[in-house]
This record gives structure tokens, C-alpha cells and sequence, in this order.
């Protein structure tokens, strides 16, 4: 056996939501017998951005707010690949929320987990877009409605970490649909900072589990919308698998050759070569 | 038009200029056809405004039996399709010069064309949309007119039509090839008989070729050297590398991805190169300039990744149509830190081909980043060149570790530290492999440190990775007289100009050695020493603050040798402008 790099200890506060978090994507890749060595964790800056260190998979650190498209460069170069993005609110709502809204119309086969927080926790609690009123100008950006508005998305979720269970299953249900190849799975997970932020009580008092609601239809997109907008619209949160688009509805990048899989021999493409540079001739 | 003797033309150049949208390129390439039919080498540079239709155009093409690699001096036959045409290249015009002028929206401008050139003025569009009803026959009435100027026969003319209509419906080609009659008739009428012209347009064997832009060439370049992954978003002068590799890149396997902003672009390809695939992305000037972040990452985290900048005018939006060199302090000293980098500068498309195969060798051997910087013209003129051979590229992988080199170690630190800085790879899915990689400073492990001793080895060892491969950094062309105390150094677009203007200068008199270097940085030691054997050196550039010629004085050229001839009026220097100022800059010392 190879030994790799031994496997950090969280740098996170006690009682950070995070701790959460980790667990529940430790679960989940066992629940789905996942070798390590098959998963790249891709993680953005913030507090959030170590947990790649922390597992024994493949981790890249990326620049901040640029998990996303990097994410997607690898998923496109091996389809193969179990690709998990994560990051912060900070990382992925303010300087790369405009990769987000692109994942969502271009739908790649990956899983992307936000640790929201609605704080900058590693530079000591300056406010976020999802901070309440009186942080960053405006009411809190809710990147679950965000999501469900544009057309391209298939799985929208948002967990809580003081609900393990639930965060278990929502974790396994995003990893089994971006490894489907049913595309762009999005799971926020509401995961408080005791410092900066302790939004552990508001949080929970303001949330609605729609996984418990017999009414709550995941395949309907504008009856997820509704429900989603109005609980924002009255301050509080829908949790739980939100909207998930029927397996027939996702074929993000099928078909795409899978550069990774090439040996690098160009000889092997020495025909379409000579084809395109007859093209040229005069 | 009266002719008295007839000219041979060994040397063509021609100007179709009028309001984009006028479809001058369609004139353009019939020309093209025809001048390749007879084996001359061409070489067409556009000059166009940045907006979609209208605004003042103008394509030029240049027709000659040596290979030039620029725009001649004067204009020997101008196609004005409206009046500002003749205000703005007139006085380029060639006293034995013809002007095709579109008399449609008003009668010919006075006092901006030699006394001695012959103007035909006949109102090409008002007739195309009268008798053919649509305004873009002009091009083929034009073509008609042209033939005959030069002394090609009709059949001929027609051929080349067809030729270039080829894949249009027949209906339309019967129409074009109407159209075209209708012209001859026009000739008959201004005296240009069939045969008759006033010139002779010579005909030349000559081998193989094919007629490609800088862009194009980087393209195949990367496909050759087995580039499999890119990634880019529109800008001004670079997107003919995003449509070329997105039309493409499939067909050889790879993936070629618009992104939403060029952050995005590169930190795709960066993510693709983490798995494996030789990845690059392409810009200019404000889209490097957001792309600065990832070549520190790449730089830092060590991912290999190839950068081609097709620079314009600046700063900021600057001219997008206009060509410059003056991103050269931004590639070689851009982006936060000190990192490892390479960056190349080819003068043509062979130039673009060779080097964007060894830019994507260097990528994978350094694990970092590697620059192919063009400018406006490289990248989007076009002239005719020997096929590109793919026989005669090879590919290097860098030190990478298979699975089974993996399995057989008894352990995988991705940031080992060694003698030359390198270190062995293992992707992404390798079982035993499993590596963190961040931008971060970290140990060998890859885990983020700040740890003094540890940070300072990290540096040098990065540092100490470009060392490896001075040696065999792509060579510059050198030419001219090897022991001329006089040089002349200039890089990409001035590489033809610096041809013909050296030709021209060892006519008057003036010995003159020239460098064209292919590797800005590091830089190369046969640079220096060029600087160093000559008493002065003319560094030619399009920049304002010299920008080339620092860079050569802050590597150890002694800088009281190097003069500038600097250009930033988004024009390319012609071959007699570059050689009067030589030879002003000479006299001046006297």
C-alpha cells in the first residue's frame, strides 16, 4: 500500500456547523461504498475550504470563488470522476455567485455542497449575502428559490446540521444523482457559525421540513418555487429535497468525449489532422 | 483607360475599403483564389473597426513571388467602395496606381490621390441593386473589373467564382456568375478589354501550400501536440481559438467549453488539467488581465496550463481591433507572487504552430504555466505557408507517475521536494495516489503551512523548476549581416516588417543584423549576447514605455545600446517607415 498524506484535524471552532457537514459526506460515501481514491473534493477559501484536507480523497483547493468552474473543467475532463464541490456562502453567493447561476443553466454532473453560514467566519464575521437584514445591504440572498428559477436545474436541496439524519440522506441523494449523470446537484446545508454568527436556535425555529409534507411534490418546479418563495418571502426556509428533476428530464454533457480517458498519442488522430489541414490548402 | 506598356506585377498589393458590411472580403477572397491559382505566396491583414456591420473597413491583401510576412508600402490598386476609403489610404496610393471607385453615394474626394494614378469611377452598388437587385453583386461587378485591370483572362475569372461559390446553391452561383459577365461589360466600357489590361499579374510554380492565420496555427498546434481540453470566452482579437477548437477539438476527443467570463476559462482548464488533459485557454489584453489570479494558481499549485494572448491596444479596453505588444510587463511580471513562467512569442503561423506544440510540452514538463503571446496581427492575418507536419511533432509528458509507478512506491508526497524542483505526478483516480493540491503554501504533503523553514524550501523549489529547460527554450531567428554593428530586435508582428526593412536598409547602405526572439522569459542568453556584440540595438515595438527593451536591461543588456522604435497607433510599422527610422535615428548620431 502507498501511504498518502495523513488526513488533517479540523481547524473548525467547537460547535461549528462544519463538523456536520464532514460527517454527513463521510457517511454518505460509505453508505454508497465510494473508494477514496475515485473522489476529487474540491473546496473554496473561507473556513469551509479545508475540508478537502480532511478526508483522504483527492483535494483541490481552489481560488475563491472559483470552485465551480474549476469543478466543471475536471468533470468534463473525466466524467468518471466523483467530483464534490464545496465551499462557503461568502464563496459561492458573493464573489462566485455568477458561476453559480452557469452551473445551474449548464447543469454538469457534480455535487455541490455550500456550508452556508451568513458569515465571513475567517476574517472574523464581516456579513455575507445571506446575512439577515442589516448586513449586507437587502434581505438575504436565498439561493434555493435562485436555483429553482432557472430552467437548467435538476436537483435543489438545502439541509440543516443539527438535522443529521435528514443531511444523511440529502447528502446520498445528491451524490447518487450527479454520479447518475443526472447533473448539477445542489445541496446548501445551513450550518451556523457559534462565533460570528450563532444562528442555531433562529434557524431551526424558522425552518420547514417539506420532506415531512405529504403535499410536497420534489418533481413539480413551480409548485417548489411557491412553496420555496413564500417561506422566504416570510423570513423563514424550506429544508429538505426541495426539487429534483425526473431522470429523463438530465443529459448534462452526455455524449462528450472524455478527454481524460486519452492517452496522449496524437498519432492516433493523425487522419482528422491531415483532413483539417487540407482544409487550408491553396 | 489608355494602356502603353504593360506592367508584369511580381508584387500586388490591394486595398478593398469602404463601411463594414459591404462585404469587402468577399472581394478579398476571389482575389485570394486567384493569386493562389498563380503560385504566389499572399499574406491579408485586416484592419476592421469593432462593431458588427458598418463603420469604416478595410481588408488588404498582398500578392507577391517572394514571401512577405506584412503590408506593402503603397497601395498599388485601392477598391474604395465610398469616399472615406480614398480620404484614409489615398495617400498610400501608388503614383502607378489604379483606384476602383464606388461613385454610388457621391463623386471621389479631391487632392488625396497621386496625380499620377488612374481612378475608374463607376456607381458599383447603385447598379448591382438597379440591374441585380442586391446591393452585395457588387463584389463579383468589382471582381470583373479587377480581372481585366490585371490582365486575366475572363475564363479564368470565371473559374475562380465558381470556385469560391462552390458550396452555394446553383441558383446563386448562376446569379453571381451574371453578375460577373455585367462587370467585364463595365471593363469594356472604362477600355479594359479582354487581355488588354494594363498589367500582367505574373504566375509562378510553387510548392505545396497552405493559407492559415496565427490564430488558426495555434489551434493546430495545440491539436498536434495532443491539447485536449480548452476553454475561452469571446474577446477581440482571440476568438478564432475558441471557434476554431470548439468546431474541432471533439473530433480528437477533446472538450472545448465557452465559459460565462474568462475567470471561468481558465479555472476550467485548470481543472481539466488536474486530471489529465494537455489544457488551454486564450485572450487578450482585459480578459489576462482578469485571468491573472489563475496563472498564480497554476503558478503556485503547479498545474500545467497554456495562455495565449492575442494582445491589442490598451489599457483596459483599449482598441480590440488594433494590434500592440504591450501586455509584455503583465506576462512576464503578472499575477500575485513569485512563480515560475514561460513565455514564448511567435512571429507567424509557422511560428504559432511550433510554438504552441512546445508550449504545451513545457506546460505538462513544468507543472506550471506557460504564455504564447501574440498580437493582433499574428494572430489574425493570414498568408500562405508550408503545410504544418504533424510528423515532425513530438510529445513529452513530464515526469507523471502511472498507477502501477504509484503501487510500487511506498509512498506519494505530491510536493516532494527535489534537485530540480520537479515533482513526480500522480492524477487524479489513481488508487494510492490520493494528493492535496492547493494554491496555498504548503508542505510536500500538501497540507497548508506557514511554516518559515518549509515556505522558503517551497519557493526554491519552485524557483529552481524553470532552470531545467533554459537550454531548450525555443531559439529566435536571427538574419542579416552577423557582423553589423548595428541590430534591430522586435518580436511577432515586426518580424515581416523587420525582413523587408532589413532588405531595404542593406540597400542603402546600412548593414544591419536581426533578432527575432521566440522566448520573452525567462530570457534567453543569445538574446543578451546579441545586445552585447553590437554597439546599438533598435528595438522595435508597439508599445509605448518600451516595454521589450526593459525587460532585455533588467536581465543584464547593457541598456545604453538599446534604442526604441516604438509604435502605439494601433498600426503595424509599413517595411519604409521602419527603415526611415533607422536610418533618421542613424544620422542623427552623425
Amino acid at each position: 500500500m502507498t501511504a498518502t498524506y495523513p488526513p488533517a484535524e479540523p481547524i473548525w471552532c467547537a460547535g461549528c456547523g462544519h463538523f456536520g457537514v464532514q460527517g454527513s459526506l463521510v457517511r454518505a460515501l460509505d453508505t454508497l461504498a465510494i473508494e477514496r481514491h475515485q473522489v476529487m473534493v474540491l473546496a473554496g477559501i473561507g473556513c469551509s475550504g479545508t475540508i478537502q484536507s480532511n478526508l483522504g480523497t483527492y483535494g483541490y483547493h481552489a481560488l475563491h470563488g472559483r470552485v465551480l468552474p474549476t469543478a466543471t473543467g475536471m468533470h468534463l475532463a473525466d466524467p468518471d470522476l466523483t467530483v464534490i464541490a464545496t465551499g462557503g456562502d461568502g464563496d459561492g453567493y458573493a464573489i462566485g455567485m455568477g458561476h453559480l447561476v452557469h452551473a445551474f443553466r449548464r447543469n454538469p454532473s457534480f455535487t455541490y455542497i455550500v456550508m452556508n453560514n451568513g458569515t465571513y467566519g475567517l476574517t472574523k464575521g464581516q456579513p455575507s449575502p445571506t446575512s439577515e437584514a442589516g448586513g449586507i445591504a437587502g434581505p438575504a440572498l436565498d439561493a434555493v428559490t435562485l436555483g429553482l428559477s432557472l430552467a437548467g436545474s435538476t436537483f435543489v436541496a438545502r439541509g440543516f446540521v443539527r438535522w443529521s439524519d435528514q443531511l444523511d440522506r440529502l447528502t446520498v441523494a445528491a451524490l447518487e444523482h450527479s454520479r447518475a449523470g443526472r447533473g448539477f446537484a445542489f445541496l446548501e446545508v445551513l450550518s451556523p457559525c457559534v462565533i460570528y454568527n450563532d444562528t442555531y436556535p433562529a434557524w431551526e425555529a424558522s425552518l420547514r421540513d417539506v420532506d415531512d409534507d405529504p403535499d410536497h411534490d420534489p418533481s413539480d418546479r413551480s409548485g417548489a418555487f411557491r412553496t420555496a418563495s413564500e417561506l422566504s418571502a416570510a423570513g423563514r426556509m424550506a429544508v429538505g429535497l426541495i426539487y429534483q428533476a425526473p431522470a429523463r428530464a438530465a443529459a448534462a454533457f452526455t455524449g462528450a468525449p472524455r478527454p481524460a480517458a486519452e492517452l496522449v498519442d496524437p498519432r492516433r488522430h493523425e487522419g482528422a489532422y491531415r483532413e483539417l489541414v487540407d482544409r487550408y490548402r491553396v | 483607360m489608355k494602356v502603353e506598356t504593360r506592367r508584369s506585377i511580381t508584387d500586388l498589393n490591394v486595398m478593398v475599403a469602404g463601411q463594414g458590411g459591404d462585404g469587402s472580403l468577399t472581394v478579398v477572397k476571389l482575389l485570394g483564389i486567384l493569386l493562389a491559382r498563380r503560385g504566389l505566396h499572399m499574406y491579408i491583414a485586416r484592419n476592421i473597426p469593432s462593431r458588427t456591420r458598418g463603420g469604416h473597413a478595410a481588408a488588404l491583401l498582398r500578392g507577391s513571388i517572394v514571401p512577405r510576412q506584412c503590408v506593402g508600402d503603397r497601395i498599388d490598386l485601392l477598391v474604395a467602395f465610398d469616399g472615406e476609403a480614398i480620404e484614409k489610404a489615398g495617400e498610400r496610393v501608388s503614383p502607378e496606381g489604379v483606384v476602383l471607385y464606388d461613385t454610388s453615394a457621391g463623386p471621389a474626394p479631391g487632392a488625396c490621390l497621386p496625380d499620377s494614378a488612374t481612378v475608374i469611377a463607376i456607381p458599383f452598388a447603385r447598379l448591382a441593386v438597379r440591374d441585380h437587385r442586391r446591393d452585395l453583386f457588387k463584389n463579383s461587378l468589382v471582381f470583373g473589373v479587377l480581372t481585366r485591370i490585371l490582365g486575366v483572362d475572363d475564363d479564368e475569372a470565371r473559374d475562380v467564382l465558381r470556385e469560391l461559390f462552390l458550396r452555394l446553391p446553383a441558383e446563386a452561383i448562376e446569379a453571381n456568375a451574371r453578375v460577373l459577365e455585367a462587370g467585364f461589360a463595365l471593363a469594356d466600357d472604362h477600355d479594359l478589354a479582354a487581355g488588354a489590361g494594363p498589367w500582367l499579374l505574373d504566375r509562378v510554380e510553387r510548392e505545396d501550400r497552405i493559407l492559415i492565420s496565427g490564430n488558426e496555427a495555434i489551434g493546430l498546434g495545440f491539436l498536434a501536440a495532443g491539447g485536449r481540453f480548452y476553454a475561452g470566452y469571446p474577446i477581440t482579437p482571440a476568438t478564432e481559438i475558441l471557434s476554431f477548437l470548439a468546431s474541432h477539438l471533439p473530433r480528437f476527443g477533446g472538450v472545448a467549453i465557452q465559459a460565462e467570463d474568462e475567470l471561468a476559462a481558465i479555472n476550467m482548464a485548470i481543472g481539466a488539467a488536474l486530471r489529465n488533459p494537455r489544457a488551454m485557454t486564450a485572450s487578450s489584453g482585459p480578459g489576462i488581465s482578469l485571468m491573472q489570479e489563475g496563472v498564480s494558481q497554476a503558478g503556485s499549485a503547479e498545474i500545467p496550463l497554456v495562455i495565449v494572448d492575442c494582445q491589442r491596444a490598451g489599457p483596459s479596453t483599449g482598441m480590440p481591433t488594433k494590434p500592440e505588444q504591450s501586455d509584455l510587463n503583465m506576462l512576464v511580471h503578472g499575477g500575485n507572487g513569485d512563480f515560475p513562467r514561460i513565455v514564448l512569442a511567435p512571429g507567424d503561423p509557422p511560428d504559432c504552430f511550433q510554438l504552441a506544440v512546445t508550449a504545451v510540452n513545457l506546460s505538462q514538463q513544468l507543472q506550471g504555466p506557460v504564455y504564447i503571446a501574440l498580437d493582433q496581427a499574428v494572430a489574425q492575418d493570414s498568408c500562405t505557408v508550408e503545410p504544418f507536419d504533424m510528423g515532425s511533432v513530438a510529445v513529452t509528458e513530464g515526469r507523471r507517475l502511472s498507477p502501477a509507478e504509484v503501487a510500487a512506491r511506498p509512498e506519494y508526497r505530491r510536493y516532494l521536494v527535489t534537485d530540480d524542483g520537479i515533482s513526480p505526478w500522480a492524477l487524479p483516480g489513481t488508487p494510492g495516489g490520493m494528493s492535496l493540491v492547493t494554491g496555498n503554501e504548503r508542505n510536500d504533503w500538501g497540507h497548508v503551512s506557514s511554516d518559515p523553514r518549509n515556505r522558503a524550501i517551497m519557493v526554491d523549489k519552485r524557483m529552481r523548476k524553470v532552470e531545467c529547460f533554459h537550454d531548450d527554450l525555443p531559439a529566435g531567428r536571427q538574419w542579416g549581416d552577423r557582423d553589423a554593428v548595428v541590430g534591430l530586435i522586435g518580436i511577432g508582428m515586426e518580424l515581416g516588417v523587420m525582413q523587408e526593412a532589413s532588405e531595404r536598409l542593406a540597400d542603402a547602405g546600412l548593414a544591419v543584423s536581426c533578432l527575432q526572439p521566440r522566448t520573452l522569459w525567462p530570457v534567453p542568453g543569445e538574446t543578451i549576447e546579441f545586445v552585447r556584440r553590437r554597439e546599438r540595438i533598435y528595438v522595435v515595438e508597439h508599445n509605448a514605455e518600451g516595454q521589450l527593451a526593459h525587460l532585455l536591461a533588467s536581465v543584464g543588456a547593457p541598456h545604453d545600446r538599446l534604442r526604441g522604435i516604438l509604435r502605439y497607433d494601433g498600426l503595424p510599422f509599413l517595411p519604409s517607415e521602419l527603415a526611415d527610422r533607422v536610418i533618421r535615428a542613424e544620422e542623427a548620431r552623425s
